[in-house]
């Protein structure tokens, strides 16, 4: 049983990161209907940001997410600006490949600088935990993580549901054409989109860096589970990306935990095509006509 | 129809001059570049049947290059099996692969078809790094030592230069280009191309669009399974990344892609930008020649990193080379020569 809570608790903790990456992926497909295949990549960039503050500023991964944060969303804004919204109109494949494209120039790019060494962030507390009871022992660096997680993912829900700009960006990813015969400025609307979808990777990679490796390939694990946790949780949906983070996050480290830590991904990959084909409007998408 | 007789003569004087390369040609060098050349020239073709002509974008094309290159260096450095013969199982089991792949990506569409696609190449690649008894896990498989290859008792080739490299691989080329060819040119490639152009009109019209989708695809992964069978025997390695990761299935596209999607010689023109350009990146040209043209000093601090990184940052290129096509040439260099041409007819007139 200790086993179980054990895995039940590191999944969710997990998850809550998960969500992080799959909110900000959904955003960009709900406002902009286009596959961000860079997501991870920019992830990437996120936690190479991280790594810069600590080594040469010396601020604490979880303190400088007020600097990342914000430098992200310029990032993610000048993307959309200079390259995504070229293409918003062009055939599906096209804006994937742009994207792909730009994945491959960023993680490439921080290569060239960084090279493609394995870089650890040590904190004090990495490796430190707090028991809970029961056997159960809680990692510190994912708790905090978790915590601030769920305060930005508060923060989003507040600011979509309640402020004008929030609105604005819904009825752009509900209705593109009408929300601009009501006035609202989609293009700005899709700059915010991107921003804060990059914002939110960002952070995300920010979050995990003092409890991952960090090197420039290692964005791609994360962009294909930001597709699984989005497709699961319904295409665009905020909600969903939420629940199936989450539940991305104890499906992982139960399979590590009962069948093997080898398999864990494949496991995630044929939940993933098994909601493809049952149920491709995901949790809580809306079947499409 | 005096261009058409044109055209067969440039092809026929081409294949000549490609048949006698190895007889003037004695350097392994530009006889390896011919061969990876080659490779991507059916890498990008096979994939062109699929994605161009049919119109399915998958982006997991490495688990048929894969798969192909598995089966045929398993057989070979488990079961001593000679590789001519390996190739055969590795069609077959791509075959097998390829509808069992079809049967659940196909009933999906556009985004959610290209994610899909990527999903099984994935399942396959870790797969084939925990399966390590079958597969030697991530350390890959080494095998090196070709049989001779013999016809009645008498040695045709002992695989001991590049030469009997170059040439098997000219003829996949020829017959993969072939193919498509035919492809392009029948009842079928019309098909798919109805299918590419318009789904629900296609099917009104009494297309059976899983049925042809699916022979797009067995046809595309068989041709892409030789690839990869070609590249495991050729190069004597494979391992999880090198043909079952996800670089490999965008590498293939991008040969479609900056070439042109869903024309005959569109995979041909990408290969010979992709795979000069790359190969010249990757063995330090580059940097080399910014430094004899005098534009960076060898010793200086630029010149150094150059030549320290730029070697590894070859997929660098790819990715800007992506951004330009797609927002430049939307159609590839294809279409980009198509469309100057029509320009300067319209000028003419």
């Amino acid at each position: 049983m200790a086993v179980f809570m054990q895995s039940l608790i590191s999944g969710i903790l997990i998850g809550g990161v998960y969500a992080l990456i799959g909110i900000g992926l959904t955003l960009i497909f709900g406002v902009m209907r286009v596959i961000n295949f860079a997501h991870g990549d920019i992830l990437m960039v996120g936690m190479y940001l991280t790594y810069i503050i600590f080594t040469m500023l010396g601020i604490d991964p979880f303190v400088s997410v007020l600097i990342t944060f914000p430098l992200m969303f310029l990032f993610g804004g000048f993307l959309q600006k200079v390259f995504i919204n070229r293409v918003l109109n062009a055939l599906a494949q096209n804006q994937i490949l742009l994207t792909i494209g730009l994945g491959l120039i960023m993680s490439n790019t921080v290569m060239l600088i960084f090279t493609s060494d394995y870089k650890i962030l040590t904190t004090s507390y990495s490796s430190a935990s707090i028991q809970v009871g029961g056997g159960v022992s809680v990692s510190t660096p994912l708790l905090i993580s978790f915590l601030i997680t769920a305060a930005i993912t508060a923060a989003l829900y507040w600011f979509l549901l309640k402020t004008d700009t929030g609105q604005a960006i819904r009825a752009t990813a509900q209705d593109r054409d009408a929300a601009q015969l009501m006035g609202i400025n989609v293009k700005r609307m899709s700059i915010i989109a991107f921003g804060l979808g990059s914002a939110l990777a960002g952070t995300a990679g920010a979050l995990i860096s003092p409890t991952y490796y960090i090197f420039p390939q290692v964005g791609g694990v994360f962009t294909l589970k930001a597709f699984v946790i989005t497709v699961l949780g319904g295409m665009g949906s905020v909600v969903g990306a939420t629940l199936g983070g989450i539940l991305i996050g104890i499906t992982e480290s139960m399979s590590a935990v009962y069948i093997s830590s080898g398999w864990k991904d494949v496991v995630v990959f044929v939940l993933f095509l098994l909601v493809l084909l049952f149920k491709p409007s995901g949790l809580m998408g809306k079947s499409r006509t | 129809m005096n261009k058409s007789i044109l055209k067969a003569v440039v092809i026929l004087l081409l294949l000549s001059g490609l048949l006698a390369i190895p007889r003037y040609v004695e350097s392994p060098y530009a006889l390896h570049m011919m061969i990876l050349l080659f490779l991507s020239v059916m890498m990008g073709q096979s994939w062109n049947i699929l994605g161009g002509y049919a119109g399915q974008h998958s982006v997991g094309h490495a688990a048929y290059f894969g798969v192909g290159a598995y089966t045929t260096m398993m057989l070979m450095h488990t079961k001593q099996i000679a590789p001519w013969i390996g190739v055969w199982a590795g069609m077959a089991l791509v075959i097998v692969v390829a509808l069992a792949i079809g049967s659940i990506c196909f009933r999906l569409r556009g985004p959610y078809f290209v994610l899909a696609s990527i999903a099984v190449a994935e399942i396959l690649r870790l797969s084939a790094i925990n399966l390590t008894t079958l597969t030697n896990g991530a350390e890959g498989i080494l095998a090196t030592e070709l049989p001779a290859f013999k016809i009645g008792g008498t040695i045709v080739t002992d695989f001991l230069t590049k030469v009997p490299f170059y040439y098997i691989g000219l003829f996949l080329v020829v017959l993969t280009i072939g193919i498509t060819y035919l492809v392009q040119h029948s009842k079928l490639g019309y098909f798919f191309q109805a299918i590419r152009e318009d789904q629900d009109a296609a099917h009104s019209l009494g297309i059976s669009i899983s049925f042809y989708k699916n022979i797009a695809l067995v046809i595309s992964a068989v041709l892409t399974s030789l690839a990869g069978s070609f590249y495991g025997i050729y190069v004597g390695f494979v391992d999880p990344p090198t043909v079952l990761g996800l670089d490999v299935s965008v590498q293939i596209m991008l040969i479609c892609i900056i070439g042109g999607m869903g024309t005959l010689w569109g995979p041909v023109l990408g290969s010979l930008v992709l795979v000069p350009l790359s190969e010249a990146l990757r063995s330090n040209m580059i940097t080399e020649g910014l430094v004899k043209i005098g534009l960076v000093n060898a010793d200086s601090k630029i010149g150094l990193f150059l030549k320290e990184n730029l070697s590894h940052a070859h997929v660098l290129l790819y990715g800007i080379l992506v951004v330009v096509v797609i927002l430049f040439m939307p159609d590839g260099l294809m279409g980009f020569i198509k469309q100057m041409a029509t320009r300067r007819k319209q000028e003419a007139v």
